[in-house]
């Protein structure tokens, strides 16, 4: 991020206080999910051993201890039934969480972009066929059929990469249709046109002329796609389609942890607190951003705001 | 029966209806107190609170274990489990409609019971012999699948009998009278008393039976008649006026009403029994542990402690070697395994040392089943990594090894809890472990037949009655490999004097005597480690505020609905 002042989005951003707070944890969560072995290092734990002695096995596997059995060793406390550290399961989970909403992300991103870009510089029957597909994907059971194709790829495929594919799969109609309306309004633009009569083919008018007039609301929509997916990962994952045992993620803890809300409430805290600030701080990085790169866009949507309520008030 | 048919029984036993809801609002105030007396215990709604249905509710097809918990409201079998008693005696045979529990003879290939006299249907019409054998023929008929197998196997001529609705007969249970139904086998078999337990052995009236449709309204032998009946989701029970204690000495039937509700989270069963208001202070779990939230909470709170019984099912949860996957044909890696299992993590994956006892022994820790303690590799609660290590070197695997462990995906007792447990376990002996998960149907059928066995798995097993026959024949008889599919003999261990050893035992007609021989047949399988026996599970279950004289019966881990009185 370049930090000169003369960056009027980065210093729009920076007036945004909220979501400079976004990106403060944003960047606390990339940091604690890549220095994993680091943290669990420090603890002197890792996300795998059992700890029979921590737990009581006639109550069910319950920590002893208050706070989940948190102490000196375990900064967290352990995982009920396993006595697993929830630290070192946490930081390895948001690998996961992270890594897989973010991979989702870039195939959304990639794929919406490609196909929305063919629909609205093709002709008129290419641009029928992308757009029904379009409709397709975007009114298509996304979590029925990611649930159903989670179950039938065999269990050596990756989890994690297959997560990311089957995401980024059901999820790129967003995008394609907000870049084949950008395309469409942008290629009846003055410079785009002279480019298309001197001769340029049109992957190039669209590399050069159309591409960068699309940045601000793709990455716009990216930032608020990647929330979407953190959840979507954690859900599957909750259903036992997810990643795998024992691999940690903070879905499958959530999962795990329905059981325990009552004789452990802080193994459920945990992970839900970290998955609710995850993506409250994707969703407002996201909203700071859309106001950043399009400045018109906030008064825009002020005015329509008091309209709004003005009509409210008249009836 | 396998673990999962034996669920699926469990949960068929317990039965009835999501209509549960005016009647008796008030009835119960104040009646906590008063002592539970049989002569004064008739009235009020019942509630059994299952997660999962009863299926189709048919004599013939239902799976049962000693009669199960819902079908014994309403049939009535030749002999049933002991009802009376939630002691070790509760995993006796008890005569039903007969007058005795068979009478053998001298090789045990003929039982001859005579019925009581007086019994009736819900219609008043008198139970004959003849309704006894119609019933057993019924569940010959393709059109009626499911039950127990071993009637096409033990009645001579069962294997090509297709049933009695093509108005074929099965000679070999003959009626020479009214009450006297005879029975031929094709091989001696003492464990026939055992059998005659089931639901199949319930009478049907010929002239009463809709076929495929008997199950919405099948006719009752028992204390109760079926008046409402989804599909087995949800049953309602009331009285059969036929019915008198006078010709049953085995329940009691204090509730005039019965009201299964199955297709609840098994969390939420736990909380409305605990919480126990209106109708639910009247309730039970049909097929319901309690879980670690009322775990956590029995040590301080004497009030929900006193309403959770425990109680046994002869099962043990295991992990399957099958020899013709290298590396598991070496007895020596099929032993370091043996010793490196960590029992108690695989304890603690299902719900902690209340819900669970480790195993030693293949049999359940029961007397009844023949129990003869062992333990060939000793490994603590928690494994023996170096015993493990120093086996794998003669093995030839100094440097450890890797295998996969197959498991199903589902969060149950084979699931992956249990196999992240194990993986964790045999990973300090050197032994890495890949986990192989499929989904749960996948799964039976993949483990149960043997041209895909997998190698190392998880699997269980639970008894058709409490005796060590139905336990040790089908994991590990030669004759009982079936290629097509439903193989529980994982090892495909097929030994000549395994096999004589199974005839012999089948041919005991005294159960101490029988129970010395499978003993002495699992102490002697248990040292070939064709299995890793891991725990066998204890059954605790919690019931609501007002019901009295509840506990779980030794012969099937459910509570005895024929005993309990919510008055």
């Amino acid at each position: 991020m370049p930090s000169s002042a003369s960056n009027p989005v980065w210093r729009r951003l920076r007036a945004d206080r909220a979501a400079m707070a976004g990106l403060a944890v944003v960047v606390l969560l990339l940091l604690l999910a890549a220095a994993a072995p680091l943290v669990t290092a420090l603890e002197g734990q890792n996300p795998t051993a059992f700890h029979n002695e921590l737990i009581d096995s006639a109550t069910g596997g319950v920590p002893i201890g208050p706070f989940g059995g948190a102490s000196a060793r375990h900064w967290l406390g352990v995982e009920p039934g396993t006595g697993r550290d929830v630290l070192a399961r946490l930081v390895y989970g948001a690998q996961v969480s992270l890594s897989v909403s973010l991979g989702a992300t870039v195939v959304q991103v990639a794929l919406g972009t490609l196909v929305g870009l063919a629909a609205g510089l093709g002709n008129r029957l290419a641009d029928t066929v992308l757009s029904r597909t379009m409709d397709l994907t975007i009114a298509f059971p996304g979590l029925v059929f990611a649930i159903s194709l989670m179950a039938v790829v065999p269990g050596s495929f990756p989890r994690p990469v297959l997560l990311m594919l089957v995401l980024g799969v059901l999820g790129w109609g967003g995008t394609a249709r907000l870049v084949r309306g950008q395309a469409l309004s942008l290629r009846s633009l003055d410079h785009v046109a002279a480019a298309r009569l001197s001769g340029a083919r049109s992957w190039r008018t669209a590399r050069r002329e159309i591409l960068p007039g699309l940045a601000a609301p793709v990455i716009t929509y990216a930032a608020l796609l990647l929330p979407g997916n953190v959840t979507a990962e954690a859900g599957l994952s909750f259903l036992g389609v997810g990643v795998r045992p024992p691999t940690a993620s903070w879905g499958q803890m959530l999962s795990g942890a329905t059981t325990w809300y009552q004789a452990d409430p802080t193994y459920v805290l945990l992970p839900a607190g970290l998955l609710f600030a995850t993506v409250l701080a994707f969703t407002l990085l996201g909203e700071g951003l859309r106001t950043a790169l399009d400045p018109r866009a906030k008064s825009r949507l002020r005015r329509t705001r008091s309209r709004r309520s003005r009509q409210v008030a008249s009836t | 029966m396998s673990k999962s048919r034996a669920v699926a029984a469990a949960a068929g036993f317990a039965l009835l209806a999501g209509l549960a809801t005016a009647c008796g609002g008030g009835a119960a105030k104040g009646s906590a107190t008063a002592a539970f007396d049989p002569a004064t215990c008739q009235g009020g709604t019942l509630t059994v609170l299952a997660q999962q249905g009863q299926g189709k509710f048919d004599p013939a097809e239902l799976y049962t274990s000693g009669g199960g918990k819902v079908p014994t409201l309403v049939f009535r079998t030749l002999t049933t489990r002991d009802h009376t008693t939630g002691g070790p005696d509760g995993a006796k045979v008890v005569p039903d409609l007969a007058t005795d529990t068979g009478e053998p003879s001298q090789d045990a290939t003929v039982w001859t019971y005579h019925l009581k006299a007086g019994l009736k249907f819900e219609d008043g019409t008198p139970i004959r012999s003849a309704d006894v054998k119609y019933g057993i023929e019924r569940s010959f008929a393709p059109e009626l699948p499911g039950g127990p197998p071993y009637l096409r196997d033990w009645l001579i001529g069962g294997e090509q009998y297709a049933g009695p609705f093509k108005g074929a007969d099965l000679p070999s249970i003959e009626t020479p009278d009214d009450s006297t139904v005879i029975f031929r086998l094709t091989k001696p078999e003492g464990d026939f008393p055992y059998l005659a337990t089931a639901t199949q052995f319930a009478p049907v009236p010929r002239a009463k039976d809709t076929g495929t449709d008997y199950q919405k309204h099948p006719i009752s032998s028992g204390p109760y008649v079926v008046t409402s009946n989804d599909n087995g989701k949800s049953m309602v029970l009331e009285r059969n006026p036929y019915w008198t204690r006078s010709i049953d000495d085995q329940r009691l039937a204090c509730p005039d009403k019965i009201v299964y509700t199955s297709g609840l989270d098994s969390a939420v069963i736990n909380q409305r029994l605990a919480a126990s208001s209106g109708d639910d202070a009247r309730a039970v779990s049909g097929d319901t542990d309690i879980d670690a939230g009322i775990l956590a909470r029995l040590n301080s709170d004497a009030e929900l402690r006193s309403r959770v019984t425990t109680g046994y099912f002869g099962a043990t949860q295991y992990l399957a070697f099958n020899p013709t996957v290298k590396p598991f044909d070496n007895p020596l890696v099929r032993q370091a395994i043996s010793y490196a299992v960590d029992r108690q993590s695989v304890i603690n994956a299902v719900g902690g040392s209340a819900v669970a006892k480790p195993a030693t022994t293949f049999l359940p820790d029961q007397p009844a089943f023949g129990y003869t303690p062992y333990d060939y590799f000793p490994s603590g609660p928690s494994g023996d990594p170096a015993k493990a290590k120093e086996l794998l070197a003669q093995a030839g695997y100094p440097n450890g090894l890797s295998i996969t462990l197959s498991h199903a995906t589902s969060q149950t007792d084979i699931g992956p809890a249990v196999a992240a447990a194990v993986q964790e376990a045999l990973g300090k002996a050197g032994i890495t472990v890949k986990l192989d998960p499929s989904a749960d149907d996948d799964y039976g059928t993949r483990t149960q037949l043997p041209s895909s066995e997998p190698g190392f798995f998880i699997s269980g097993w639970g008894a058709d009655w409490p005796s060590g026959g139905p336990f040790l024949a089908p994991i590990f008889d030669g004759r009982q490999i079936l290629t097509a599919g439903g193989n529980f003999n994982s090892a495909q261990l097929n030994d000549p004097q395994v096999n004589a050893e199974i005839d012999a035992a089948n041919k005991l007609t005294d159960p101490a005597a029988a129970q010395r021989a499978w003993g002495q047949l699992d102490a002697e399988l248990g040292k070939q480690a064709w299995t890793v026996p891991l725990y066998h599970p204890v059954y605790k279950r919690l019931v609501g505020k007002d019901v009295k004289n509840a506990y779980v019966s030794q012969w099937n881990g459910v509570y005895d609905l024929s005993r309990i009185s919510v008055k």
